[in-house]
């Protein structure tokens, strides 16, 4: 059974054709009927069509020549690099999938890294070599620079065109290794993915690494410590295939009545209670929220929703994070923690699509490491709860080590970026005569605002940008406050570093005085330090706003008129005696972090 | 109830002003006969279903003065046909007509004296002629000066001088020169607007797509809200050294000399609006008429109008009636108590002889009164 089982997955920057690559596996292995294909099938949620990224990996089973073959998919993100970590490690081999003409980039070097670190074999794929621009030999020469595979390994594709597909199959009977494990050994099944079913429950995606598991078995979760009942196991193809049991080296599926994701988290290990395994699969992590922000419903009676809308999505997200706060300026909302911007981003886009929310997302921030006079260490993820400036004796964030690749014309380029950004220079390495790797240390909270998007912009979008987190380290950092009127806005507070303050004190003021609307009184804006004012404007009241004219003809117009007035002064958010558009919690979001 | 208005809407312009978003049409003139003819139709339908007689008339534009006396002698003699309504009272009853200067020469303006019409309101808008042709007026400040002199001629006594300011390019000294030069001219009326850009009309184009209009050089330079408010402040402290009593946002008059169809609309009396486009408001109902010429004229006069949604009028009530200086009886705001106290706090409304009335602050930004009340 073992020898005729192979698990892979593909690893691939965005747009480089992964998904298409699947779709061409799926189709030749006769898995799916090609008239049931949607275009990209593993791309199941509408808004990882539209962003072209896969954010939940799922797992297909395909037959070939005999052979069992399990695709698992990976994440195409680096906010979910621990995720790509579990499925690789379901995995005993890669599809290392390279755009002929774009070459290698810094996330595929990273998952690559991750890969060989699991120990999978890794099978180079050059793909869209039908473009005009490929220029596959460059390529080869990369991946024998960078990879240490011989370029004789190379296999040459196009997804598009279904060139290589055989060649690629037949590499992964070969190349690939069947599983190890022992049927007969205690139960160990590597969860490696899981979703929310609301009639199911939490459906879990496993590997079984020995063991076997059937219905009607008691589990344990190793790492949660949660115990349930197995209700069914299957396989995984288009939809979930029943089967009697899962054995060693098989990948599938576990119900088990589980209410929620978070007690069934990704890299746990599930054994049998009966008789379980002396120890659980290594590299289980609980995944902790790097960024925070505040969400606020924009209409105060909102807030219940809010709060259930995010529960729907925790119960199938373990990584998302949230707690009931209260704003002094906002009123009632939720502090929620994310595993990076982008997962903030869809998180956010989804309340709004999903649930139909009006809501104010505050800038979001990392964690901090405050520590006080008094010895005590506090983790502070709102800047409106940091102590007060006398208690702190030092401040520590969050740091990354952070990898580029990019043409060797935007080194300047990139440099000037990143040291503007209080990076670190570390290293700076030739792939081949054209592109170079810089690696640089920088503090998380660079990267959370629109440092990836001004590295695509400097460098006219070659270059490609991976990190990893490497601990926490001592900054000059100060909380600056927004005052509006006289009075602090605890939202619109940030954490910033001393020798930027100034400068964003001073932007940040001159962006509200834009975006806040003139009101019968003068509302003076102040950025300040403690209670040192750095940076001020005026808003100045407003001048004259009355209709002229307004006579028996007029009436239902000028009523409208003034109607559509106040359905704007709802869209904004009522502090003190102020009203804030949502363009001045986005001000802090460009400006501030 | 005060007795009833009626309004007359004559939809015709020899040219459309780049400002006005009224119900008025250029080039249409060969249809003035027949709608003439429509309107004698409609107020002999209309007209019995009031109960007083009427107080006022007026006839608005569009251009009431293209149309010749004959038309005007018409629509007067249907007026007086049923002597229970009017008749004999005509002379107590406000009549007005608004004239443009560049329609009406000495003799017309006698015939239409003669047949009754006692009140005239002259749209002068500015006394420069750069300005008059940034706002597309077909007459000139001479022609303005000269116009006025011909109605005191023939022997009207009451007359409505129409200004705006804050135009484009207007200096604030431009503004002054104008209020001074109209109350050098001493008319017993003033209506000074404050220019508003209104959809659908050639200047909200040039204000809002101004990357277009800057590439066509016709990009709308408007005075700041702080000039504007300036010249307001002004023409609030000019007018009341002469004479003039300010008694809504944008009116000013002599001592019993308010323009009485006027106020009819303030206090949201019963009117009757006939012609294109026309609102009419009897007995807290509120309709309107088709606003096109042909269609007009087509429809039956019974069918022509449709009513709007019966809301709550009173509202309506509350944001015309504070637009009067003198305010609205407290009692009429039941129902708006938090309302009104915010207004009170934020220095807008004020309490004064059991009335609640607009501030000074509230007049600047009498919006901001009224939306709390639609």
């Amino acid at each position: 059974m073992l020898k005729k089982i192979r698990n892979f997955s593909i690893i691939a920057h965005i747009d480089h054709g992964k998904s298409t690559l699947a779709d061409r596996l799926l189709e030749f292995t006769g898995t799916i009927a090609k008239r049931d294909m949607k275009a990209q099938i593993l791309d199941s949620m509408d808004l990882e069509r539209e962003r072209g990224i896969t954010i939940k990996a799922q797992a297909i089973r395909m037959n070939y020549k005999g052979y069992i073959i399990n695709l698992i998919d990976t994440p195409g993100h680096v906010d979910f690099s621990y995720e790509v970590s579990r499925s690789l490690a379901a995995c005993e081999g890669a599809l290392l999938l390279i755009d002929a003409s774009q070459g290698i980039e810094a996330q595929t070097l990273a998952n690559a890294n991750l890969a060989t670190q699991a120990k999978l074999k890794i099978i180079p794929v050059i793909n869209k070599i039908d473009l005009p621009a490929a220029e596959p030999e460059k390529i080869k020469e990369e991946i024998e620079n960078i990879f240490a595979i011989s370029r004789d390994e190379v296999i040459l594709a196009s997804a598009k065109e279904g060139i290589g597909i055989s060649e690629i199959l037949d590499a992964v009977i070969e190349r690939v290794p069947p599983p190890e494990g022992d049927p007969d050994a205690p139960l160990q099944a590597l969860i490696f993915d899981s979703h929310y079913d609301s009639f199911r429950g939490v459906i879990a995606y496993v590997r079984i690494v020995n063991g076997r598991i059937k219905a009607g078995q008691k589990i344990k979760m190793m790492g949660a410590g949660g115990e349930f009942e197995i209700q069914e196991v299957g396989t995984l193809k288009l939809g979930l295939m029943p089967q009697e049991e899962l054995t060693a080296g098989e990948v599938g599926y576990v119900v088990a009545n589980i209410k929620n994701v978070k007690e069934c988290r990704v890299g746990d290990t599930i054994t049998n209670l009966v008789k379980p395994a002396a120890h659980m699969l290594p590299g289980y992590v609980q995944i902790k929220p790097m960024v925070f922000c505040g969400f606020y419903p924009l209409a105060g009676e909102d807030y219940e929703n809010l709060k259930d809308a995010v529960g729907k999505l925790q119960l199938n997200d373990g990584a998302l994070f949230f707690e009931p706060e209260t704003s002094a300026a906002l009123g009632y909302g939720l502090r929620c923690g994310f595993l990076g911007l982008l997962h903030l981003e869809i998180i956010q886009e989804r309340l709004e699509r999903e649930f139909n929310l009006n809501i104010i997302a505050t800038a979001p921030n990392v964690v901090y490491k405050v520590n006080l006079f008094n010895k005590e260490a506090r983790y502070v993820d709102n800047p409106s709860m940091m102590p007060p400036v006398g208690e702190i004796s030092s401040v520590e964030e969050p740091y990354l080590k952070l990898t580029i690749f990019t043409p060797s014309d935007y080194v300047g380029s990139v440099m000037d970026l990143s040291i503007d950004k209080r990076a670190t220079f570390i290293n700076m390495e030739y792939l081949d005569q054209k592109r170079v790797m810089l690696t640089f240390e920088m503090p998380l909270s660079e990267i959370i605002s629109e440092y990836h998007d001004q590295l695509k912009s400097v460098t006219r979008g070659y270059a490609s940008m991976d990190y990893e987190l490497i601990g926490y380290k001592e900054s000059d950092l100060v909380k600056l406050d927004i005052l509006l009127n006289g009075e602090p806005v605890d939202a619109l507070s940030i954490i910033v570093h001393r020798e930027k303050a100034y400068y964003k004190g001073k932007k940040l003021v001159e962006k509200l005085k834009e975006v806040i609307p003139r009101h019968q009184f003068q509302i003076p804006i102040q950025a300040s330090i403690g209670a040192k004012v750095i940076a001020r404007e005026n808003i100045s009241a407003m001048g004259k706003n009355v209709l002229a004219k307004c006579y028996g003809g007029d009436i239902t117009r000028k009523r409208k008129l003034l109607e559509k007035q106040k359905e704007g002064k709802k869209r904004m958010k009522r502090v003190g005696r102020v009203d804030l558009p949502q363009e001045a919690f986005l001000a802090v979001l460009r400006i501030g972090t | 109830m005060a007795a009833p208005s009626l309004y007359i809407h004559l939809p015709f312009c020899k040219k459309k002003c780049n400002y006005c978003d009224f119900v008025s049409y250029a080039g249409k003139e060969e249809l003035i006969d027949e709608y003439v003819e429509t309107l004698i139709q409609e107020i002999k339908l209309q007209l019995p279903t009031l109960d007083a007689p009427l107080s006022t008339i007026f006839f608005g534009g569009g251009t009431p003065t293209l149309l010749e006396p004959k038309h005007y002698e018409k629509i007067l003699t249907t007026l007086s046909w049923k002597p229970a309504t009017m008749s004999s009272r005509l002379p107590e009853i406000e009549i007005t007509i608004e004239a443009n200067p560049g329609t009406a020469d000495l003799n017309k303006l006698k015939e239409l004296r003669s047949l009754g019409i006692n009140r005239l309101s002259i749209g002068i808008q500015s006394f420069h002629d750069h300005h008059l042709q940034t706002l597309g007026r077909i007459h000139s400040s001479s022609q303005a000066l000269h116009f006025y002199e011909d109605a005191r001629a023939v022997g009207f006594e009451n007359i409505s001088l129409d200004l705006i300011f804050a135009l484009p390019d207007q200096s604030f000294e431009e503004w002054k020169k104008d209020l001074q030069q109209a109350i050098a001219l001493n008319p017993e009326h003033l209506s000074a607007y404050s220019l508003q850009i209104e959809e659908g009309t050639p200047f909200w184009e040039m204000t809002n797509d101004k990357l277009k209009m800057k590439n066509e050089g016709k990009a709308l330079n408007l005075p700041t809200e702080e000039v504007a408010l300036a010249m307001y402040e002004y023409t609030i402290e000019a007018l009341w050294l002469t004479g003039y009593k300010h008694y809504e946002i944008s009116n000013f008059a002599k001592a019993g000399k308010e323009c009485r169809h006027n106020l009819h609309y303030w206090q949201m009396g019963n009117w009757l609006g006939v012609g294109a486009g026309a609102h009419s408001h009897v007995d807290g109902k509120l309709w309107a008429n088709v606003d096109s010429i042909e269609e007009y004229l087509i429809r039956k006069p019974a069918t022509v109008s449709s009513r709007f949604p019966d809301e709550a009028r009173r509202n309506e009530l509350l944001f015309m009636g504070l637009r009067l200086l003198d305010g609205l009886p407290t009692e009429k705001f039941h129902g708006f108590e938090k309302e009104v106290a915010e207004l009170i706090a934020d220095g807008l409304l004020k309490e004064e002889n059991g009335n609640y009335k607009l501030t000074k602050q509230g007049l600047y930004l009498g919006n901001l009164v009224f939306e709390k009340f639609v």
